[in-house]
């Protein structure tokens, strides 16, 4: 467990730079997630981390020591890759023996009785004489995580390791890394795309776009008060609608580039060019109620829920739905918003 | 050959392979039919059936000395090709040295160039600086040309393992020998296997090399045997080709075994 | 250390075994074929070239070359397509008759070839009882037994580059090919012929160059009568014995051998690619 610091850190490949000056504090026992699309850079932060990718400038520090220069295998740490990195010759006690054997850490027998404990820990103990080939893509991940917290490290790195399963195991897999996470307390760094998964993982997301930290917070104030309109598309992939801000009698109003009208919270203090962010949930649909006027393009019946492709102000704007609720193509409808959930960004 | 080829074309393609197998194994199947001929001459199909080219040959000392030395050759051979070999494909794979792909080309050549050509070069070269030609020239002239199938093999083993597995035992704490000797060694294994199977026949077969390089106490079995087909063949040549095709044969399987012999045809 | 000096020294080895056991011997030779008793000369080649008998051994040598490459061609594109479309024994079948006379030394081989096509043999028994030949007919000895034994020589080598090539061709193409209206040979001609280009090119490449430096098996099959350019080195070197001559004649084959590999390249591959 130690803390990890990183102080502007750069990193250009040939002459392209991937990464602008990158500062992050991230404390002891924290599990934090590094979020952005893909050649976002996050990739190449958690190997700069790992000492696996050189730091072009910048500093690096784990445990208040500074390892800018150190190579992987002294700075302490454990990486699971998006592979999972298994050695096919090894068994699977073998493997999680490895980090071990190569540190020298204990006798064989405090080796075996750790890595019983920590395959326990993945309850795989019942497949520890197998190869990695004999197992299943759940199981190998298993092995690649118990792999990862034999030798307690300082800090564990986490590279897509959920990437690669099916939507059923990546939740259970998700449930356990919570655990596992709350009973051995790793600082925890984690590389994703997926933005529900950083959500429901993290004590603190840091979303990254084109090699920038666009927004830090925890996962409530990433989703629920995204800084910019790249952070509030990314993260619940809200519809960004073009506005013009100005007051009325009845408080702030947002004018549409085709005229309506959107009534804002009246404490809104934002005016003139802004962009509206409006998430897919809390568009209310109906067929001659009150709201903007828009019309319907597409639906798409996902099971539980409806989404609703329409064309507002002359761009598409998608809203998801009750599966009851049915429209026709071509259809003009009434758009309702609360205004409390309207997220405005100045640009 | 699978649905909707014309039925005549079928037939055809039957005829065609069997045909072409038939081309293929001929003269193998007369070699072994010839060996276990009764007949003082060469015949086939045989005149009565007998091993007694076989006890022939097993108590003729010009071919037991060219047997001996033709496999102490090969296993010198297959050592330092599949050592060699074998870390020049770990260097080339790791792409880290700046001239990797020179050093690809430079490993591949001996396949490419015709075999006499350079026999003559390494005969000119070798009696001109070193003195007269030895058991080590020859095996070490056999181990240039038994190089590109190891390194070929062991290429193709590693271009299919995970290509994470080093760093990952960088971040587990492996230092440098450590991850050569406990990652990188072990993926090798089946490539490197396979390639001392090739160089052991390549260098156990060879008769270019081992013909220029010839002596009066260097003559290698396919030497040996081309002598003998020069000047009076009989049925012994073809007991000891037979018994050359057994331990080819006996290859094969191993090589099957070790890497799936489809897969590595068709590599 | 750093990784670089850790692959430096992992290929050191190699590097020092190929420079002294293969590139400087190499080297060598090319000096020698232009070294006369009083240095420079041009002596070897004018020789050569200026002497119809030696013409003579260079114009059969490339014919041959010729022949026996179309002939593997021909045979090897149908095996290898074949050998793609059957089920997984039959093919591990076939790759081990193919792989079989591969692995098993040449000399053994050319070998069975002496039996087969000797006066008594099979091959010329057969012939003469159809009566599609003459009584006095013999195949040993002739060009026609060079081109028999060297294309069972080199058909293996020609089958294996195409098989790579053709496995690696997505099966689905062809049946894309049915659906839009092409018959089983269409397809064969638009779809599997083109993509299989580049192992026919390399195979043929292979093929040429085995077949113009391989001496063993004209030297057992032809007789001395009938001389190749490989077997005149070899003569060269063993019987009379004129090294610098064997290395011109050497160096003669290897030119000879990349002034119809270069254009053959640059052919096919400007047609594709």
């Amino acid at each position: 467990m130690a803390n990890v610091r990183l102080t502007d850190i750069r990193k250009s490949f040939a002459k392209t730079q991937v990464l602008h000056g990158i500062s992050l504090d991230i404390a002891s026992g924290e599990f934090i997630s590094l979020l952005g699309s893909s050649g976002c850079g996050k990739t190449t932060l958690l190997r700069m981390v790992a000492g696996l990718e050189s730091v072009t400038a910048g500093g690096i520090e784990i445990d208040d020591r500074d390892v800018t220069s150190l190579p992987p295998e002294k700075r302490d740490i454990a990486m699971m890759f998006q592979s999972y990195a298994l050695l096919p010759h090894l068994s699977v006690s073998e493997n999680v023996r490895f980090p071990l054997r190569m540190r020298g850490i204990g006798s064989r027998e405090e080796q075996q009785e750790k890595v019983a404990a920590a395959l326990e820990t993945v309850q795989l103990g019942h497949l520890s004489e197998r190869k990695p080939r004999q197992l299943s893509g759940g199981q190998q991940q298993r092995v690649a995580l118990a792999r990862a917290i034999v030798s307690q490290p300082k800090v564990l790195l986490l590279d897509e390791p959920l990437s690669n399963l099916d939507a059923r195991l990546r939740e259970d897999m998700q449930v356990e890394l919570i655990e596992i996470h709350q009973r051995l307390g790793l600082t925890t760094i984690f590389v994703t795309h997926d933005q529900e998964e950083a959500l429901s993982l993290s004590d603190r997301i840091v979303l990254l776009n084109a090699g920038r930290v666009e927004q830090q917070g925890t996962p409530d104030e990433i989703y629920n008060q995204p800084a910019t309109s790249f952070a509030s598309n990314f993260i619940g992939s809200a519809n960004l609608v073009p506005v013009e801000i100005t007051d009325s009698a009845q408080g702030p109003v947002a004018k549409l580039e085709d005229g309506q009208v959107l009534h804002l919270d009246p404490n809104e203090a934002i005016r003139g060019k802004a962009t509206l962010a409006l998430r897919q949930e809390d568009l209310t649909l109906s067929a001659n109620g009150m709201g903007l006027k828009a019309k319907v393009r597409t639906r798409v019946f996902l099971g539980a829920r409806n989404r609703y492709v329409m064309s507002l102000a002359g761009h598409p704007l998608r809203a998801l739905t009750a599966n009851d609720l049915d429209f026709a193509n071509g259809q003009e409808i009434a758009l309702a918003i609360d205004p409390a959930r309207i997220r405005v960004i100045a640009d | 050959m699978v649905r909707a080829v014309p039925g005549w074309l079928h037939i055809v393609g039957i005829i065609f392979v069997a045909l072409t197998a038939l081309i293929l194994l001929a003269p193998l199947i007369v070699v072994i039919g010839v060996s276990v001929s009764e007949s003082q001459f060469i015949a086939f199909p045989p005149n009565g059936l007998s091993l007694r080219w076989y006890q022939e040959v097993l108590s003729s000392n010009a071919y037991l000395n060219a047997a001996w030395i033709s496999i102490q050759i090969a296993l010198l051979v297959t050592l330092m090709a599949t050592a060699i070999g074998g870390a020049a494909a770990i260097a080339i794979h790791r792409r880290q040295l700046p001239f990797s792909d020179t050093l690809a080309t430079v490993f591949l050549s001996p396949l490419v160039l015709p075999t006499i050509i350079y026999a003559i070069g390494m005969l000119m070269f070798w009696s001109s600086v070193f003195g007269p030609v030895t058991p080590l020239t020859l095996a070490l002239s056999h181990t240039a040309i038994a190089l590109p199938y190891v390194v070929r093999t062991t290429l193709a083993v590693l271009a299919e393992s995970d290509p994470y597995l080093e760093e990952a035992a960088r971040t587990m704490g492996a230092n440098r020998l450590q991850r050569l000797w406990f990652v990188v060694v072990p993926q090798c294994f089946p490539g490197l296997a396979a390639g001392a199977f090739f160089a052991f026949n390549i260098s156990f077969d060879e008769a270019v090399l081992s013909l220029f390089l010839r002596g009066p106490t260097l003559t290698t079995l396919p030497v040996q045997i081309y002598s003998q087909l020069e000047f009076s063949p009989d049925p012994s040549v073809a007991a000891v080709s037979t018994i050359m095709i057994a331990l080819t044969i006996v290859l094969i399987f191993v090589i099957d075994r070790m890497l799936g012999l489809t897969r590595f045809a068709s590599a | 250390m750093n990784d670089r000096t850790e692959n430096l020294l992992l290929a050191l080895p190699g590097i020092l075994l190929l420079g002294l056991a293969f590139f400087l011997p190499i080297a060598q030779m090319l000096l020698l074929s232009i070294s006369g008793p009083e240095g420079f000369t041009l002596a070897h080649f004018v020789r050569f070239l200026s002497d119809p008998y030696y013409l003579n051994i260079l114009w059969r040598t490339v014919r041959l070359s010729v022949l026996i490459t179309v002939i593997c061609a021909l045979i090897g594109f149908p095996l290898a397509y074949i050998m793609t479309k059957v089920g997984p024994k039959l093919r591990l079948g076939l790759v081990v008759i193919v792989i079989l006379p591969l692995m098993t030394s040449v000399v053994v081989r050319t070998f069975g070839w002496m039996v087969l096509l000797s006066r008594s043999g099979i091959v010329p028994e057969l012939l003469r009882d159809t009566g599609l030949v003459g009584r006095t007919f013999a195949l040993m000895q002739t060009e026609a037994a060079i081109v028999i034994g060297m294309v069972q020589v080199l058909l293996p080598f020609m089958t294996l580059s195409i098989l790579g090539v053709l496995t690696r061709i997505d099966g689905k193409l062809e049946e894309a090919a049915r659906t839009m209206g092409c018959s089983f040979l269409q397809t064969i001609r638009t779809v599997v012929l083109p993509l299989a280009l580049p192992g026919i090119v390399a195979g043929s490449l292979l093929c040429f160059t085995l077949s113009a430096s391989s001496f063993v098996t004209p030297n057992l099959l032809g007789g001395t009568r009938i001389q190749v350019l490989a077997a005149s080195i070899y003569k060269s070197v063993t019987a009379t014995p004129d090294w610098p001559f064997a290395a011109a004649q050497a160096v003669i084959l290897f030119v000879g051998i990349l002034l119809v590999l270069v254009p053959y390249i640059k052919l096919t591959g400007a047609k594709h690619g």
